[in-house]
């Protein structure tokens, strides 16, 4: 499939159901597993589970059906081997760009002097050189979500989760932050779990992307993605092969919508 | 493309810059025609009121005159220093009663928000007391302190205490909750979440209530010297309403005024540079 497919196992999902308190099956009968260093995307309709299945991961909502391994152990939220990153930027705004940055390191006692260099450091990668002394609120949608993709990368966590961390942008800044994560996931390879609802994204920026049916949750298809890296956001939009991956996803989804209906 | 991706924001908030520039030039414009509006409207609101004190349109008894208040406030800075003395006294009761109302409010808003049982607990107490009129303590805070500043910083105490301690637990239990979901993942334990997160996001609401709370604790203290007391502004007003100089009454009241507009200033100042990042 790719050149990841001899590495470990980095998440073990296996028989994972969860269904909420009042009755709503939210995922169910979930099998995955995930190498170390892969970009998995998963993708589906809005409501099929995709944000559930990352908050197991992430141990922010406790499993009761089935099992998940990442890095070899149950998940936990604060663990220092995953980072997490959302939908909103959630930047403090009583603290600075570098600040923000800097945020994960202090919370785990990582030296000041240290975090401070790779969060300098990663502020220049996300092209924001000059901006580490700026308060939010001084920073554009795109600034601030940039600030929020170094506070992710700034944790050498080998496990990122991130819940359409992109989804809130405009279609321009979109394939900007693509571009900077792309870059980020080359310079420094980790396994991604990444949610969205665009297939487009998904396809330029997974190393494999998994479908979910509408509620309750099944993964219905697990596309490989054999685009070389290094990937550009830009050209990829004129490959004849993204496209035709493209195609094969949303055929998927409208397979399993129609089977919804 | 870093490069590329950099120069962007940068003409960006140069752009952005300019267009500021530009709105603050029309809001200082802006800011000191209005003062010259309020200027005008000050000196013939005071040239009416003193013709009609010199016309005697209404007895002088009940209005005074600008001038004989003008002249009142000079002799209180050149000759006679009671108005410094008395205003001293004021001062320092209110600051007292603020202090130690907004931290007992602060401690105990923020045990309001880890503890909710204690809450819980002390609520009818609470509200039952909060609804009481303050002024009405008065009476009790002379009997069990006596006459001196302490009676008056009790009553400030208690306007101050509540305020404070409602603006503390609506603040901190406003935090959002996706910022707890990020501290959280990125490792913070939980007094970590609480004094880097709850409460700082909490400062903003805080602040409201210190700004109100200062306001009230001058309130309660004046209040407290009006009813009865050796020093303070309220004790000078009650003195000079009762042998009937209408003039050093307003006098005093002008000071009041001055006082209450420079402490909500003094504090506004302080917001401006701790809540810079708003």
């Amino acid at each position: 499939m790719n050149s990841t497919s001899q590495a470990q196992p980095m998440i073990d999902i296996s028989r994972v159901n969860h269904v909420f308190p009042g009755g709503i099956h939210a995922v169910m009968d979930a099998n995955l597993t995930i190498e170390e260093g892969s970009f998995i995307a998963i993708v589906g309709p809005s409501g099929c589970g995709k944000t559930t299945l990352l908050n197991l991961l992430a141990g922010l909502i406790p499993l009761h059906d089935g099992k998940i391994l990442v890095n070899g152990t149950a998940p936990k939220a604060g663990r220092h081997d995953v980072a997490y990153m959302l939908a909103r930027d959630c930047l403090f705004p009583w603290r600075t760009a570098l600040s923000n940055v800097m945020l994960g390191g202090e919370f785990r006692g990582v030296p000041s002097d240290e975090t401070r260099q790779r969060a300098l450091a990663l502020l220049n990668q996300v092209g924001l050189k000059g901006f580490s002394e700026h308060y939010p609120k001084a920073l554009s949608h795109g600034m601030r979500q940039r600030v929020a993709l170094a506070r992710t990368f700034s944790l050498k966590s080998p496990v990122l989760l991130m819940d359409e961390p992109f989804g809130a942008l405009d279609a321009q800044t979109k394939v900007q932050l693509q571009s900077v994560l792309l870059e980020l996931h080359g310079s420094e390879r980790r396994t991604v779990v990444f949610i969205t609802h665009d297939l487009s994204e998904a396809v330029t920026l997974a190393d494999r992307v998994i479908v979910m049916s509408p509620r309750p949750g099944r993964i219905i298809a697990d596309i490989s993605i054999p685009l070389p890296r290094p990937r550009s956001a830009k050209s990829l939009q004129k490959d004849p092969e993204f496209h035709r991956l493209y195609a094969e996803l949303w055929g998927w989804l409208e397979q399993a919508m129609e089977e919804a209906a | 493309m870093t490069s590329r991706l950099m120069t962007m924001p940068v003409s960006a908030s140069k752009r952005s810059e300019t267009i500021a520039d530009a709105q603050k030039r029309t809001e200082r414009r802006e800011g000191l025609y209005i003062l010259g509006m309020q200027l005008l409207a000050l000196g013939v609101f005071f040239a009416l009121w003193e013709l009609t004190s010199q016309m005697r349109w209404i007895d002088p008894l009940f209005i005074g005159a600008p001038s004989k208040i003008f002249t009142f406030l000079v002799n209180a800075v050149t000759t006679d220093h009671t108005l410094f003395i008395e205003t001293g006294w004021t001062l320092w009761a209110t600051f007292v009663a603020f202090a130690l109302g907004s931290a007992a409010g602060i401690a105990c808003g923020l045990l309001f928000v880890v503890y909710p049982p204690v809450e819980r607990f002390f609520e009818p107490m609470f509200s039952a007391l909060n609804a009481l009129p303050r002024i009405a303590l008065a009476p009790l805070f002379i009997l069990w302190f006596g006459l001196g500043v302490t009676s008056k910083v009790a009553l400030g105490f208690s306007l101050t205490f509540f305020i404070v301690l409602n603006s503390t637990v609506a603040g901190a239990r406003s935090v959002d909750s996706d910022w707890l979901v990020l501290s959280r993942m990125l490792g913070a334990n939980r007094a970590t979440m609480f004094f880097k997160v709850t409460l700082v996001s909490a400062v903003p609401t805080i602040f409201s209530g210190l700004r109100l709370g200062l306001i009230y604790a001058l309130l309660g203290v004046v209040g407290g010297e009006i009813i009865a007391s050796q020093h303070g502004l309220g004790q000078m007003l009650q003195y000079l309403a009762g042998t009937f100089d209408t003039n050093g009454v307003f006098a005093v009241l002008i000071v009041l005024a001055l006082l209450g507009v420079g402490i909500t200033k003094l504090m506004s100042m302080l917001e401006l540079y701790l809540l810079r990042w708003k």
